[in-house]
Protein backbone atom coordinates (compact mmCIF):
# COMPACT_ATOMS: atom_id res chain seq x y z
CA UNK A 1 0.00 0.00 0.00
CA UNK A 2 1.30 3.26 -0.84
CA UNK A 3 1.77 6.22 1.55
CA UNK A 4 -0.81 8.03 -0.41
CA UNK A 5 -3.79 5.12 0.17
CA UNK A 6 -2.64 4.17 3.46
CA UNK A 7 -3.58 8.05 4.33
CA UNK A 8 -7.04 7.85 1.90
CA UNK A 9 -7.50 4.67 4.70
CA UNK A 10 -6.90 6.09 7.77
CA UNK A 11 -9.06 9.41 6.34
CA UNK A 12 -11.69 7.20 6.04
CA UNK A 13 -11.16 5.64 8.83
CA UNK A 14 -11.35 8.65 10.47
CA UNK A 15 -14.34 9.81 9.20
CA UNK A 16 -16.48 6.68 9.15
CA UNK A 17 -15.13 4.79 12.28
CA UNK A 18 -14.02 7.13 14.67
CA UNK A 19 -17.19 9.25 14.44
CA UNK A 20 -18.64 5.98 16.40
CA UNK A 21 -16.22 6.58 19.22
CA UNK A 22 -18.61 8.05 22.01
CA UNK A 23 -20.81 4.74 21.28
CA UNK A 24 -18.42 2.25 21.51
CA UNK A 25 -16.88 4.01 24.50
CA UNK A 26 -20.18 3.93 25.99
CA UNK A 27 -20.50 -0.03 25.34
CA UNK A 28 -17.47 0.09 27.36
CA UNK A 29 -17.90 1.41 30.24
CA UNK A 30 -21.08 -0.70 31.08
CA UNK A 31 -19.23 -4.22 29.94
CA UNK A 32 -16.30 -2.83 32.26
CA UNK A 33 -18.37 -2.03 34.60
CA UNK A 34 -17.54 2.01 34.74
CA UNK A 35 -13.51 1.40 34.67
CA UNK A 36 -12.46 4.02 32.80
CA UNK A 37 -9.23 2.81 32.30
CA UNK A 38 -10.31 -0.42 30.94
CA UNK A 39 -13.03 0.85 28.93
CA UNK A 40 -10.57 3.11 26.74
CA UNK A 41 -8.32 0.49 26.16
CA UNK A 42 -10.87 -2.04 24.83
CA UNK A 43 -12.15 0.61 22.51
CA UNK A 44 -8.17 1.55 21.34
CA UNK A 45 -7.95 -2.54 20.80
CA UNK A 46 -11.15 -2.47 19.02
CA UNK A 47 -10.25 0.42 16.96
CA UNK A 48 -6.53 -1.20 15.83
CA UNK A 49 -8.29 -4.38 14.79
CA UNK A 50 -11.20 -2.54 12.81
CA UNK A 51 -8.33 -0.99 11.37
CA UNK A 52 -6.69 -3.84 10.25
CA UNK A 53 -9.77 -5.82 9.06
CA UNK A 54 -10.89 -2.01 6.98
CA UNK A 55 -10.53 -3.71 3.66
CA UNK A 56 -12.95 -6.47 4.99
CA UNK A 57 -15.98 -3.34 5.82
CA UNK A 58 -17.99 -2.57 3.08
CA UNK A 59 -18.42 1.18 3.17
CA UNK A 60 -21.54 2.65 3.53
CA UNK A 61 -23.05 -0.52 5.70
CA UNK A 62 -23.81 -0.15 8.90
CA UNK A 63 -20.35 0.80 10.57
CA UNK A 64 -21.46 1.11 13.99
CA UNK A 65 -22.73 -2.67 13.96
CA UNK A 66 -19.79 -4.08 12.87
CA UNK A 67 -17.91 -1.70 15.55
CA UNK A 68 -19.34 -2.84 18.21
CA UNK A 69 -19.57 -6.26 17.21
CA UNK A 70 -16.02 -6.35 17.73
CA UNK A 71 -15.65 -4.45 20.37
CA UNK A 72 -18.68 -7.18 22.44
CA UNK A 73 -16.58 -10.08 21.02
CA UNK A 74 -13.16 -8.83 22.13
CA UNK A 75 -14.52 -8.35 25.13
CA UNK A 76 -15.85 -11.73 25.98
CA UNK A 77 -12.98 -13.73 24.63
CA UNK A 78 -10.80 -12.09 27.00
CA UNK A 79 -13.74 -12.62 29.56
CA UNK A 80 -13.82 -16.02 28.53
CA UNK A 81 -10.03 -17.40 28.89
CA UNK A 82 -9.65 -15.27 32.05
CA UNK A 83 -12.55 -16.77 33.68
CA UNK A 84 -10.84 -19.97 35.37
CA UNK A 85 -14.05 -21.13 36.19
CA UNK A 86 -17.61 -20.09 37.38
CA UNK A 87 -17.07 -17.71 40.15
CA UNK A 88 -19.56 -18.34 42.96
CA UNK A 89 -21.74 -15.37 42.88
CA UNK A 90 -22.96 -13.74 46.08
CA UNK A 91 -26.62 -15.56 45.40
CA UNK A 92 -28.95 -13.39 47.39
CA UNK A 93 -32.40 -15.87 46.66
CA UNK A 94 -34.68 -13.07 47.90
CA UNK A 95 -33.72 -11.01 45.39
CA UNK A 96 -35.34 -12.90 43.29
CA UNK A 97 -38.64 -12.15 44.58
CA UNK A 98 -39.99 -9.36 42.38
CA UNK A 99 -40.91 -5.98 43.63
CA UNK A 100 -44.45 -5.83 41.90
CA UNK A 101 -45.50 -8.70 44.07
CA UNK A 102 -44.60 -6.75 47.34
CA UNK A 103 -46.47 -3.36 45.41
CA UNK A 104 -49.62 -4.35 43.03
CA UNK A 105 -48.77 -3.09 39.79
CA UNK A 106 -52.10 -0.57 39.22
CA UNK A 107 -50.05 1.40 42.10
CA UNK A 108 -48.78 4.58 40.79
CA UNK A 109 -45.66 4.18 42.86
CA UNK A 110 -44.68 0.79 40.43
CA UNK A 111 -43.37 2.56 38.04
CA UNK A 112 -40.71 4.19 40.15
CA UNK A 113 -38.75 3.47 38.06
CA UNK A 114 -39.70 6.33 35.58
CA UNK A 115 -38.64 8.30 38.13
CA UNK A 116 -34.91 7.31 38.91
CA UNK A 117 -32.24 9.57 36.94
CA UNK A 118 -30.42 7.67 34.52
CA UNK A 119 -26.99 8.06 35.96
CA UNK A 120 -28.77 5.63 38.62
CA UNK A 121 -30.10 3.34 36.35
CA UNK A 122 -26.46 2.90 34.96
CA UNK A 123 -24.48 2.47 38.15
CA UNK A 124 -27.09 -0.05 38.93
CA UNK A 125 -26.23 -2.11 36.02
CA UNK A 126 -22.53 -1.80 36.85
CA UNK A 127 -23.10 -2.80 40.29
CA UNK A 128 -24.20 -6.19 39.15
CA UNK A 129 -22.09 -8.91 39.26
CA UNK A 130 -20.31 -9.82 35.82
CA UNK A 131 -22.12 -13.33 35.39
CA UNK A 132 -25.59 -10.99 35.80
CA UNK A 133 -24.28 -7.85 33.62
CA UNK A 134 -23.14 -9.69 30.89
CA UNK A 135 -26.28 -11.11 29.57
CA UNK A 136 -28.37 -8.08 30.29
CA UNK A 137 -26.13 -6.09 28.43
CA UNK A 138 -26.16 -8.39 25.38
CA UNK A 139 -29.89 -8.82 25.48
CA UNK A 140 -31.82 -5.34 26.78
CA UNK A 141 -28.87 -3.28 25.44
CA UNK A 142 -27.32 -4.92 22.53
CA UNK A 143 -30.41 -6.76 21.36
CA UNK A 144 -28.96 -10.39 21.04
CA UNK A 145 -31.14 -13.39 21.08
CA UNK A 146 -30.80 -15.87 23.91
CA UNK A 147 -29.05 -18.07 21.41
CA UNK A 148 -27.04 -15.60 20.74
CA UNK A 149 -25.95 -14.99 24.18
CA UNK A 150 -25.54 -18.42 24.79
CA UNK A 151 -22.79 -19.36 21.53
CA UNK A 152 -21.00 -15.84 22.66
CA UNK A 153 -21.09 -16.48 26.50
CA UNK A 154 -20.11 -20.08 26.01
CA UNK A 155 -22.94 -21.40 28.06
CA UNK A 156 -26.52 -23.19 27.49
CA UNK A 157 -29.18 -21.37 26.34
CA UNK A 158 -31.26 -22.59 30.12
CA UNK A 159 -28.23 -20.67 31.94
CA UNK A 160 -28.62 -17.32 29.47
CA UNK A 161 -32.45 -17.77 30.70
CA UNK A 162 -31.32 -18.12 34.23
CA UNK A 163 -29.25 -15.32 34.60
CA UNK A 164 -30.76 -12.77 32.55
CA UNK A 165 -34.09 -13.48 34.87
CA UNK A 166 -31.80 -13.01 38.10
CA UNK A 167 -30.05 -9.77 36.68
CA UNK A 168 -33.31 -8.29 35.90
CA UNK A 169 -35.05 -8.72 39.27
CA UNK A 170 -31.79 -7.85 40.78
CA UNK A 171 -31.81 -4.37 39.44
CA UNK A 172 -35.57 -4.39 40.23
CA UNK A 173 -34.76 -4.89 43.53
CA UNK A 174 -31.56 -2.33 43.65
CA UNK A 175 -33.71 0.21 42.07
CA UNK A 176 -36.82 0.11 44.19
CA UNK A 177 -34.30 -0.05 47.49
CA UNK A 178 -32.99 3.04 45.88
CA UNK A 179 -36.30 4.65 45.49
CA UNK A 180 -37.39 3.75 48.79
CA UNK A 181 -34.23 5.99 50.36
CA UNK A 182 -34.64 8.58 48.27
CA UNK A 183 -38.04 8.97 48.73
CA UNK A 184 -39.13 8.45 45.46
CA UNK A 185 -41.41 5.89 46.85
CA UNK A 186 -43.28 5.59 50.22
CA UNK B 1 -62.81 -25.27 23.43
CA UNK B 2 -58.91 -25.02 24.57
CA UNK B 3 -58.08 -24.36 27.97
CA UNK B 4 -56.43 -20.98 29.12
CA UNK B 5 -53.13 -21.41 30.90
CA UNK B 6 -52.96 -20.46 34.71
CA UNK B 7 -51.46 -17.40 35.78
CA UNK B 8 -48.45 -19.36 37.07
CA UNK B 9 -47.64 -20.69 33.81
CA UNK B 10 -48.33 -17.25 32.26
CA UNK B 11 -46.21 -15.65 34.82
CA UNK B 12 -43.25 -18.15 34.49
CA UNK B 13 -42.69 -17.29 30.96
CA UNK B 14 -43.22 -13.48 31.28
CA UNK B 15 -39.61 -12.61 30.34
CA UNK B 16 -39.51 -15.06 27.68
CA UNK B 17 -42.62 -13.24 26.60
CA UNK B 18 -41.07 -10.05 26.69
CA UNK B 19 -37.95 -10.77 24.56
CA UNK B 20 -39.60 -12.76 21.89
CA UNK B 21 -38.31 -15.96 22.47
CA UNK B 22 -40.85 -18.58 23.00
CA UNK B 23 -42.29 -20.54 20.11
CA UNK B 24 -45.55 -18.86 18.43
CA UNK B 25 -47.22 -21.31 20.45
CA UNK B 26 -46.59 -20.50 24.08
CA UNK B 27 -46.67 -16.82 22.74
CA UNK B 28 -50.39 -17.10 21.56
CA UNK B 29 -51.17 -18.71 24.85
CA UNK B 30 -49.15 -16.53 27.15
CA UNK B 31 -51.07 -13.46 24.85
CA UNK B 32 -54.63 -15.27 25.38
CA UNK B 33 -54.23 -15.35 28.87
CA UNK B 34 -52.32 -11.99 29.41
CA UNK B 35 -55.34 -9.65 27.47
CA UNK B 36 -57.83 -11.18 30.21
CA UNK B 37 -56.56 -11.77 32.82
CA UNK B 38 -56.91 -8.98 35.43
CA UNK B 39 -53.79 -9.81 37.84
CA UNK B 40 -51.46 -11.08 34.73
CA UNK B 41 -52.24 -7.97 32.46
CA UNK B 42 -50.78 -5.10 34.40
CA UNK B 43 -48.00 -7.60 36.06
CA UNK B 44 -47.30 -7.88 32.29
CA UNK B 45 -47.15 -4.10 31.45
CA UNK B 46 -45.02 -3.06 34.53
CA UNK B 47 -42.34 -5.70 33.48
CA UNK B 48 -42.30 -4.47 29.99
CA UNK B 49 -42.47 -0.67 31.06
CA UNK B 50 -39.41 -1.84 33.49
CA UNK B 51 -37.25 -3.35 30.56
CA UNK B 52 -37.87 -0.45 28.24
CA UNK B 53 -36.62 2.05 30.43
CA UNK B 54 -33.32 -0.11 31.01
CA UNK B 55 -33.16 -0.51 27.46
CA UNK B 56 -33.99 3.48 26.82
CA UNK B 57 -31.92 4.49 29.38
CA UNK B 58 -28.96 1.78 29.97
CA UNK B 59 -26.60 2.68 27.42
CA UNK B 60 -25.75 6.83 27.50
CA UNK B 61 -22.71 7.33 24.81
CA UNK B 62 -19.83 8.72 26.67
CA UNK B 63 -16.93 10.89 26.02
CA UNK B 64 -13.59 10.31 26.93
CA UNK B 65 -10.82 13.10 27.00
CA UNK B 66 -8.35 12.68 24.63
CA UNK B 67 -9.20 9.43 23.39
CA UNK B 68 -9.70 9.94 19.38
CA UNK B 69 -6.14 11.88 19.14
CA UNK B 70 -4.43 8.50 20.79
CA UNK B 71 -6.08 6.18 18.34
CA UNK B 72 -5.40 8.23 15.89
CA UNK B 73 -1.41 8.37 16.61
CA UNK B 74 -1.86 4.26 17.28
CA UNK B 75 -3.03 3.91 14.00
CA UNK B 76 -0.12 5.73 12.60
CA UNK B 77 1.78 3.39 14.05
CA UNK B 78 -0.11 0.19 12.99
CA UNK B 79 2.61 -1.63 10.20
CA UNK B 80 0.88 -1.87 6.93
CA UNK B 81 -0.58 -5.32 6.56
CA UNK B 82 -3.05 -5.10 3.88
Amino acid sequence: MTDVDRDRKTAQFEAEALAHLDDLYGLALRLTAGDEPRAEDLVQTTCLRAYQRWSQYEVGTNCRAWLMTILRTTFINDYRSRRQRPTPVDYDEFAEWSVFEERSPDDPEARFFERIVDARIVAAIDALPDEYRLPLILSDLQGLKYREIAESLGVPVGTVKSRLFRARRQLQRELYDYARDAGIVS
Amino acid sequence: MEDMITCQEALARVYEYLDGELSPEWTEKVRRHVEVCRRCWPRFEVERAFLDRIRERGLPAARAQGLKERIVRLLDEVEDSD
